[in-house]
């Protein structure tokens, strides 16, 4: 989990503490690119593959995570 | 997927031609912010492309690539047998762009021209169709692939007016009794056809389009889905049917999407450093080129010295995508310069 909360800090280019569950995504820079970052984070870090049109639909790091723990 | 080997087929020289003009990031800055450059350019890694003048057309860049060619290897043009055509912004709808080149190329009557329309994967696909017609009984097939992106791109879509460059190359096949087999596998999934798109310039829109249908729209975010899923396995599935491993690989040449991409794939694979160049910084995506222009540049003193094991992949407008392996590879010449 970490290394994925750092990687999503590093694609938000917010500080590593900043990423919580209860993070809005769309207070964030969500865009188009960071959802294309967050596909390949998620293929390196858990082998997954998630696609970038249910990524759009996330508003909270909780529902990324509930993507990833439904795909596994 | 399908798997194929052909015996007997040599690359015998890679000619590249860009256009003279060229546009770095900065020239950008009329259209986006520093902030929204900076940000492309990290994902796509394109700092600077050569980018083709109204009228300059990719058979105009494969023609001086040709042209080239045939002179550094000392091909008689009445010698080519068969000259392939692969693009995504022919000259004209018609006739075959292939066509044209063959008449401004002064080939023989006697050889076949034909036009492939594809892109990203058009280069791989026209090498198994050169390597094909090898095995069928010619001797010299000439692949002229090349494209002019530019011209079709959208100025306010930051996703593509700032990744495509444009080039043309042009590369010849020889039959050679001594050569080892060459491997293949291609694969096509139509159902993403409106991944990559430019709805005009066909019959499915008559008449005059919007500047809307006659730009390129891409769906960045499925079609980089699309390649980590499909490109990792397809390496892997070629280099099992060719019998090797990664680390047997000399080079693996992939079509230069993005730079994002190939990293992500050199991770995911473990491709040992040095093993999978990277040259979209100078010259952007350029589609069907791209291959053929990375082994004229940075892989062009390995692939003309002892001979060497080079994979190739293209994968992307389709959507499509091909690899091929060749063992043993030495070729007489590269270059690559502007017209």
């Amino acid at each position: 989990m970490q290394e994925f909360y750092e990687g999503l800090a590093e694609i938000l280019e917010v500080a590593p503490e900043t990423i919580k569950p209860e993070l809005t995504l769309e207070e964030e820079q969500w865009d188009s690119m960071a959802i294309i970052s967050c596909v390949a984070l998620i293929d390196e870090v858990y082998g997954q593959l998630i696609s970038g049109s249910s990524l759009t639909g996330c508003k909270t790091v909780a529902d990324i995570q509930n993507l990833i723990s439904k795909s596994m | 997927m399908s798997k194929n080997s052909v015996k007997g087929v040599t690359i015998q020289g890679v000619s590249c031609a860009v256009p003279r003009k060229q546009l770095d990031n900065q020239s950008f800055l009329d259209r986006f912010d520093e902030k929204t450059i900076a940000d492309v350019a990290k994902l796509t890694g394109v700092l600077t492309r050569h980018i083709a003048e109204p009228g300059q057309t990719a058979g105009d860049l494969c023609f001086a690539a040709a042209e080239r060619l045939l002179a550094d290897l000392q091909w008689a043009p009445d010698s080519v047998d068969a000259l392939i055509f692969v693009s995504q912004t022919p000259d004209q709808r018609m006739p075959a762009t292939a066509c044209i080149l063959h008449g401004r190329l002064g080939l023989s009557t006697e050889c076949q021209a034909f036009d492939v329309g594809l892109g990203c994967s058009g280069y791989v696909y026209g090498t198994w169709l050169a390597a094909a017609l090898i095995s069928a009984g010619l001797r010299r097939v000439l692949l002229l692939a090349g494209d002019t992106s530019s011209q079709m791109l959208d100025p306010d879509d930051r996703g593509t007016a700032m990744l495509f460059g444009d080039a043309g190359s042009a590369t010849a096949f020889e039959y050679n009794e001594h050569a080892p087999l060459t491997y293949f596998e291609l694969g096509t999934d139509g159902t993403g056809a409106q991944l990559l798109t430019v709805p005009a310039g066909g019959y499915r829109l008559c008449g005059p389009a919007s500047a809307r249908d006659n730009t390129l729209h891409m769906d960045g975010s499925a079609v980089f889905g699309f390649t980590i899923s499909t490109v990792p396995p397809l390496i892997k599935s070629i280099l099992q049917q060719a019998n090797l491993t990664i680390s047997d690989v000399d080079t693996f040449a992939l079509h230069q999407a993005n730079k994002f991409i190939l990293q992500h794939i050199e991770k995911k694979l473990k491709i040992p450093a040095g093993a999978l160049p990277i040259n979209i910084e100078q010259f952007g995506n350029t589609s069907s080129a791209s291959v053929p222009l990375l082994l004229c540049t940075n892989t062009a003193e390995r692939i003309t010295g002892s001979p060497t094991t080079l994979l190739m992949a293209g994968f992307g407008v389709g959507l499509s995508w091909g690899a091929a392996v060749f063992s043993d590879v030495r070729l007489q010449s590269t270059s690559v310069f502007e017209v």
